[in-house]
This record gives C-alpha cells, structure tokens and sequence, in this order.
C-alpha cells in the first residue's frame, strides 16, 4: 500500500519533470525560428546554441561560478542582518502596541517601496562597496520580515494564547512554546516573500554599483554588447531563483504545513 | 462485500451499546461501594466546603463605542466536589463570566475567591476547556496533553507517565503520537478534557465543550464526562445553551436572564447517574428549565428587533 503511494508519487514527479522539459523545448524551439527569421540582428538576438556556447565560455573561465557564488555571498549575509533586525523590530512593534500600529499603518509604503530606488541613497550614504551593496539588499527586505513577524504574531488565534495562559504559560515560556510555534507557518511565508525581495534587489544594485558579481556580469554584457552573456546570466539568475524558492524555502514551507495539517483543511 | 461491512458496523454499535451499559452498572457500584467506606470513615458525615465564591461580579462590554451591561452583579457559590452547569441564552455573557472565574478577563467590580483566596490572574488550578478544544496543532497529542504539566516544571518522564494515564482514561492510547487533525472533533474534545485532567485542577471550567460536536458523540461524551466526575470528584463549572446537557449533567443549573445578566433561578437536580438522554424522569427538569429560559430568548430577540 505505502510502496504504491510511494511509486505513485514518484511517477508523478516524473510526469511533472517531464512537462517542464516539454515547455522548455518548446521555448527555446520558438527562440530558433524567430532566431532564424531574422528580424533581429544576431547581435540583438542570439540563437540558443550561441548562448548555449557563450555560457560554456563563462563558466569555464570562471567568471560565472566566481559571479554566483560573490552575489549569493553577499545575499545570504545581507538577508541573515534583515531577518535578525527585521524579526527584532517586529517583536518591538507588538510589544510596544503604539508604536507597532504607527509603524503598521506605513507597511504598504515600506513594502511596495521600489529597491533600485534605495540605490542613489545608498551611494551616497554609504558608497561603491559591498555595504553599500548589502544596505540596498537590506532595506529591501526588512520591511518585509518586520510587518510579516508583526502579522503573523497579531493573527494568532487568541483561542491559543488563552488556554495557554490558563494551562500556566507566561513571559517568556508563553513565547517560546505558544506563541513562536503558532506564528511559525505564516512566517516562514514573510520569509519567503523577503527573501525574493533580496534577489531583485541584489541583482538591480550590482547593475548599477558592483565591480563583481551576477549583475554586474549582465552589465558588462550589455557595455561590450555581448548579447548572449547578459541571456546565459539572466538564465542562471533564473534557475538560482527557482531552486532556492522551491528546493528549500517551498520544501520548508511544505513541511510546517504538512506537520500542522494545514493541507487537510479542504 | 458492501453487506458484510454493514452488518460489522451494526454488530458494532450493539457491542458498544452493552459495553456502556456494562460500564453504567459497573461504575455506579464502584461509585455506591466508595461512598459507602467514605461514609464509614467519615463517621456518616458528609461535610461540603465552599471551593469558588462570586461576589457580585460586574461586567461592562464596548459595543460599537457604546458600554453596555453584560453582568449585573452575579453572587454563586459553589460547593467542593460539584457539578454546576450555567445555562442562557446565547449573548448573555455565561462565558464571560467564565472567562473572569478562568482570569482570562476582568470584573469591572466584585470578585472571585477560590478556596478563599482572591484570584485575579489565570492559573492552572482553574483549567478550561473551550468549545474548540484549542488543542496546538503544532504538538503530538500526547505533547498536547503534557502542556500544562510542562508549564508547572513537572520533569519529563513523570510527565510522560500522568499524561499516559489520562489518555488511556480518554481512550485515546492508540492516537499519542498523532498530530491533532488527524483525529476527529469529538476525540479532539476527548483530547482537550485529558489535557485539563491531566494538571489536576481545583476546578475544571467548560465552556460549551460539546457544541460543535454531532449528536452520537456527544451523547457519548456526556455520560463518559459523568463517569469521570464520579471518579474523580471535580468540582466542575459547565456552561451550555443545551438544556438537555445541562439536566444530565448538572447537580445544580443555574439559569441566567438575558442582558444585563443576573442569575434568575437555581435548580438542583438529585437523581442517580449516569443519567441517560433519554430518561423520561428528566423531563421534568428540563421543562422547569425551559420555562425559565423561554421568556428570557423572547426577551432576547425584543431586544435584538429594537
């Protein structure tokens, strides 16, 4: 019984890797005859084999590996400093309720505030130097952690806090064990939702202020007019997003909500 | 194929059925037998003591900006070892009043006494049940029902043993390692009355625990809540809108009016247990309570019309 669910499940993922590759080829089987038609240059617009090749080139001279692994550097210690202050302004924001509902009432400012936009500021502030580089990734993303630790904090059902409280639980154990516990599936999602808004960010301020990096790969690309770079960038920016937002954060995600059976509310 | 499934089933509601019975009978003697060593050693005296006093309890509530009275001065006693159940109609603020009695909410005015003392924070000696369980999806079962223990320091492995016991009692052995969606409301309910055993209350406080359950099973948690009370001896609170609940289980129900709250009549019931939903002796209760109670839901909806 268990080894047939189990077949089944692999049969699906199979199924569903299988459609992927079909969209894929798909894809880049129209890029080729658009390619082929000719309306653009080939400057303009690469064929798949020459992106294919040109991608070949920069992983082999190390540019790219070196871009990726710089880029993601800098990401994960930038994201690591929003989550701690972000995660800390928030519990400061229910604490302090007045505070916490000023600061709520700004949210939607802060998180549709544009990332690129943090960019000017943070040259002048700060400079053309990897701080100034994780300042931008920061400001993008702490808004997020921060309203999403407040939300998700507020929307406990209070039905929890209550029979804690009445089972004995207070101060700091009333945290550790109820409250932290209960806000977990809505936080892992602020998590996620800062986490991309980290991605955009980084790669927009390496455009625009980095002499290393993913984006600045793509601007290089774009200076030297090298086409077929700035698409195999875009390609591995891409996959890079996919992989992180499905393969960890999803799978996370997934888990919390299994253990707390949340799929089973149909 | 289909038949035989059906024929299981039936077999198995009427084993069930005798099985209860049996449980009854055995019960009520057990019962009988223990009241009468107490009653040796006590030398034939039954003294009663006075576990939770109100002393004219007063609550405001903030309608639409407005305050309006949701109890008026409520003045109860109840003794050691009872079963009080509170009945009204809905809105009238029997729950709040459990709530301040639970220290979940405050009185404007009065208070409460517990064993004597003024209590005004919550406390693991008057534990509650609420209509949804409020069981963590987040632990096992049997985390669920070592909560509270844990909350007082109790150290794991005698944790472990108390909370075992009162999942055996609840029979919910086989489900300790389950995750709370995996069970049904009423083993939830099942789950969330070992949980409040489980830390040996005082006093236990339930708040419409059955509602949202269907009938069969409530039916059934009814008389299994009477076998607990007579074995345990709790003093228990129980608030419902169910008339019928509140005749089987009370040893006393106290009716409330309607907005602003007061209590309007006390009736104590003395009949053997476990009383049964179908007992024709019971309908007396329940219409004296019914009558109470019919003019204070027309009183309601007057009040909702206007």
């Amino acid at each position: 019984m268990n080894k047939k669910i189990i077949s089944e499940k692999k049969s699906q993922g199979l199924h569903d890797a299988a459609n992927a590759a079909l969209m894929l080829a798909v894809f880049v089987g129209i890029w080729e005859v658009v390619f082929m038609l000719g309306i653009w240059s080939k400057i303009s617009l690469p064929s798949p084999a020459m992106v294919a090749e040109s991608f070949y080139k920069i992983t082999l001279n190390l540019s790219l590996p070196e871009s990726v692994g710089i880029t993601l550097g800098r990401l994960v210690a930038a994201f690591l400093i929003s989550i701690s202050f972000g995660t800390l302004i928030g519990l400061a924001m229910i604490r302090f309720k007045g505070f916490g509902k000023t600061l709520n009432s700004f949210s939607a400012g802060l998180l549709s505030f544009p990332s690129i936009a943090w960019v000017p500021f943070s040259i002048l502030l700060i400079g053309f130097n990897e701080f100034g580089i994780m300042f931008v990734v920061i400001m993008s993303s702490i808004f997020s952690v921060m309203i999403s630790t407040y939300s998700s904090i507020r929307n406990i059902p209070s039905i929890y806090m209550d029979a804690a409280r009445n089972m004995g639980a207070k101060g700091f154990t009333l945290f550790r064990y109820v409250t932290l516990p209960a806000a977990t599936p809505s936080l892992i999602i602020g998590l996620r939702q800062g986490w991309s808004f980290a991605w955009h960010a980084i790669i927009g301020a390496e455009i625009l202020m980095s002499i290393v990096g993913l984006g600045h790969i793509l601007s290089v690309g774009r200076d030297f007019l090298d086409m077929s770079e700035v698409i195999a960038s875009m390609i591995t920016i891409f996959t890079i997003g996919l992989i992180v937002d499905r393969f960890l954060l999803y799978k996370l995600e997934d888990r919390i909500r299994k253990k707390w059976g949340l799929d089973h509310h149909r | 194929m289909r038949w035989n499934k059906l024929v299981q089933a039936k077999i198995r509601t009427l084993f069930n059925r005798i099985i209860i019975t049996l449980l009854y009978e055995f019960d009520s003697l057990c019962g009988h037998v223990s009241e009468y060593i107490l009653s040796q050693r006590l030398g034939g005296s039954c003294f009663q003591m006075t576990k939770l006093q109100a002393k004219n309890i007063v609550k405001h509530f903030d309608h639409n900006g407005n305050s309006v009275l949701a109890l008026d001065g409520i003045n109860l006693d109840v003794q050691e070892g009872d079963f009080l159940c509170i009945v009204g109609p809905s809105g009238c603020g029997k729950s709040t009043f459990l709530n301040i009695v639970a220290g979940l909410e405050k009185p404007d005015s009065g208070e409460i006494l517990l064993n004597g003392k003024p209590i005004s924070t919550p406390g693991p000696d008057r534990t509650m049940i609420f209509q949804e369980g409020a069981l963590f999806p987040w632990l096992k079962v049997i985390d669920n029902v070592e909560f509270g223990l844990k909350m007082a320091g109790i150290p794991k492995e005698e944790r472990r043993q108390i909370s075992q016991r009162y999942l055996d009692m609840m029979q919910l052995t086989k489900f300790a390692e389950s995750y709370t969606y995996q069970l049904s409301t009423g083993m939830k309910q099942r789950v969330a009355i070992a949980r409040a055993l489980a830390m040996d209350p005082e006093i236990l406080l339930m708040d419409e625990p059955f509602a949202a359950l269907d009938s069969q099973t409530r039916d059934l948690l009814l008389v299994e809540l009477q076998l607990i009370w007579e074995r345990t001896k709790k003093t228990i609170i129980f608030v419902t809108h169910n008339i019928s609940e509140s005749v089987i289980l009370g040893n006393r129900v106290v009716v409330f009016k309607n907005r602003p709250s007061k209590i309007k009549k006390e009736i104590y019931i003395d009949y053997r247990r476990p009383r049964l939903m179908e007992d024709e002796n019971l309908q007396k209760y329940y219409h004296q309570i019914l009558d109470e109670l019919k003019n204070e839901v027309i009183a309601q909806i007057k009040d909702e019309n206007q």
